[in-house]
């Protein structure tokens, strides 16, 4: 089965055609907010070059952050309108767990850390399993130090992964040698990984509904935090 | 989910009158450019086969106006099931679809971007043409989808909560924009003194309602430039007008009548825009008026210009109110006609908010 994977939830946008023997096509930029301009295009050079057409997708799947908001939403809704008009299942996955997948052969626990901008970052903590990862924490967001703090605690080794672990990593020097942190390879969630994971999913014919496959924010609009903030204090 | 879902599945059929239009293109049209999710298949540039509207009133209300990013979260929930009713209800699939129309602008980023989106990737499924549509230009074509005698060249007034302008419309893709506001658009007016007056939201229709019963000539509001010989409007000094009045009258300790300020107020927007659009009608040389947009639903403004256009011989054409708010239908009937002089976008095609009409 031809599974086509949208990941654009990260400033490092990419797509991904593959079957259960591995990625046969993909395109990868880091060029900031213009997903909308890649996205198909991208798709177009891959079928192109794997010899393919949109026919011959069997599924598509979309990464649904957390991560930037303008991109998730361009990535789910592109993946969302291919599905519908080919009428395909879709299948929907979390960033931080492409991330994770990535570094899967490591014997420590993973932690990935997305920039989430306003000083906060993405997080979930991983373990490895036999095949692939075994999440071991709600997704969560958080300021860089108050995750360093929850590393420093930890009494196992950690691969600290991401693009935030890279932005902040001066909060996570003084940890020591509990924590390694991943390389700018290991940043960004892939549409390979994506690709990936879900074949297995659209063979056990896990899909998710196209009509209520939304992408994960964790985080309300600036205006429903100020309404909040200013209704909290009115009726503290 | 976003609430108020309806849709016209019934074709309103129309004759045809255009002779070289292809009779049968079917054109998938999709519209988020600003609370409103919509998807419609429009036959032959006229026919509305099906005009799904998914409001999002009721996500904004309590915030007082529109929120841009829960309006674009709200797209994309709601638009994938609108464009599969909107299907439903014409009883096509894709692979009948001859086109793919989608705003591209002006409105907000957020919200432009899902729509477009969507679009592009199923134009590229369906290897059909992708055609970017202005919004502005969406609703002059308002009028020819349900009015078979509404027929360019006309002075359109695009009135609503984000645009005033008064267009010359002289034939397809050609048009003129003869005035519009200088500052705030009308529909932005009506909901800002509605807030002030602490109505509910949306406040235009409140505003609309409580004017029946209130007396028009209670209180001199500004007219500003009505007298000014050109075809811009301002609405800023209204506004705050209607302030100062209120202001002023609590301040002496007297009691305001609610019903009088919303009728004046109503009424001065009213005898400026009227005034502007019949002096804009003469100085072009047409004898059709176009009331399209949100605010074209205002019992005071549809009178007012009814008459003004009864007294001066011009024919008023005003679509019914699905078609005045923003709508898909509009967008798939410019989409048509721009199909037709062979303006399509590519697949790389990007919204912009701030997209000019001409």
């Amino acid at each position: 089965m031809l599974v086509l994977g949208i990941e654009t939830s990260t400033p490092q946008a990419s797509v991904a055609i593959g079957s259960e023997q591995g990625v046969i096509a993909s395109a990868m930029v880091s060029r900031g907010a213009s997903y909308n301009e890649f996205l198909l295009p991208a798709i177009r050079f891959c079928l192109d070059e794997a010899g393919l057409d949109y026919r011959n997708l069997g599924g598509v799947a979309v990464s649904l952050g957390p991560g930037l908001f303008t991109g998730m939403r361009v990535g789910v809704a592109t993946a969302k309108a291919l599905a519908q008009a080919l009428s395909v299942p879709i299948c929907g996955m979390p960033s931080l767990d492409l991330v994770a997948y990535e570094v899967r052969y490591s014997s420590k626990t993973i932690c990935v850390a997305l920039d989430a901008r306003r000083g906060e970052v993405f997080t979930a903590f991983y373990r490895p399993s036999p095949g692939g990862i075994q999440r071991m924490s709600p997704y969560g967001i958080e300021k860089p130090e108050q995750l360093a703090i929850g590393l420093g605690s930890r009494i196992e080794d950690v691969l600290l992964v991401g693009n935030g672990a890279l932005l902040y990593r001066e909060e996570f020097e003084d940890l020591g040698s509990v924590v390694e942190l991943g390389t700018m390879s290991h940043a960004f969630p892939h549409a390979d990984a994506l690709v990936e994971l879900t074949v297995p999913r659209m063979f056990r014919e896990d899909f998710d509904s196209l009509y209520d496959l939304k992408p994960m924010y964790l985080r309300h609009s600036a205006k429903r935090i100020e309404w909040e903030r200013i209704r909290g204090s009115r009726s503290a | 989910m976003p609430r108020t879902l309806w849709t016209t599945p019934e074709a309103v059929v129309l004759e045809r009158r255009i002779g070289d239009w292809d009779e049968d293109v079917l054109v998938l049209a999709i519209e988020t450019s600003c609370d409103e999710t919509s998807a419609a298949v429009v036959k032959g540039g006229r026919e509305i086969l099906s005009n799904v509207i998914v409001s999002q009133v009721d996500l904004h209300g309590e915030y007082g106006g529109i929120v841009p990013e829960i309006a674009s979260r709200a797209h994309v929930e709601a638009l994938t099931p609108a464009i599969g009713e909107a299907l439903r209800g014409s009883d096509l699939t894709f692979w009948d679809i001859d086109a793919i129309a989608a705003t591209l602008g002006p409105g907000l980023i957020g919200s432009l971007l899902v729509g477009v989106a969507e679009a592009k990737s199923i134009a590229a499924v369906l290897q059909v043409p992708f055609v970017g549509v202005n919004h502005l230009e969406g609703h002059l074509y308002s009028n020819l989808l349900d009015d078979h005698n509404a027929e360019f060249p006309a002075v359109a007034l695009i009135i609503s909560g984000g645009h005033t302008m008064l267009v010359h419309v002289k034939g397809h893709g050609n048009y003129e924009v003869m005035g519009g506001t200088i500052d705030d658009a009308a529909g932005e007016a009506f909901d800002k003194v509605a807030r002030f007056l602490g109505l509910d939201y949306p406040g235009g229709p409140e505003i609309d309602r409580l004017s029946l019963l209130g007396d028009p000539t209670a209180i001199g509001f500004p007219r500003a430039l009505m007298f000014e010989g050109d075809f811009d409007v301002s609405y800023s000094g209204l506004k705050t007008a209607v302030i100062n009045y209120v202001r002023r009258a609590e301040a002496r300790g007297e009691i305001v009548s609610i019903e009088d300020i919303a009728a004046s107020f109503q009424q001065a927007v009213v005898d400026v825009q009227v005034a502007k659009t019949i002096a804009a009608t003469k100085a072009a040389g047409v004898h059709r008026v176009f009331l399209c947009g949100g605010v074209a639903a205002n019992s005071g403004l549809r009178q007012g210009l009814a008459e003004a256009c009864q007294k001066d011989g011009f024919s008023l054409h005003v679509p019914p109110m699905e078609l005045c708010t923003d709508n898909a239908a509009m967008i798939g009937a410019c989409g048509t006609a721009m199909l037709r002089r062979g303006k399509t976008s590519g697949l790389n095609a990007s919204p912009d908010p701030n997209l000019p009409l001409v």
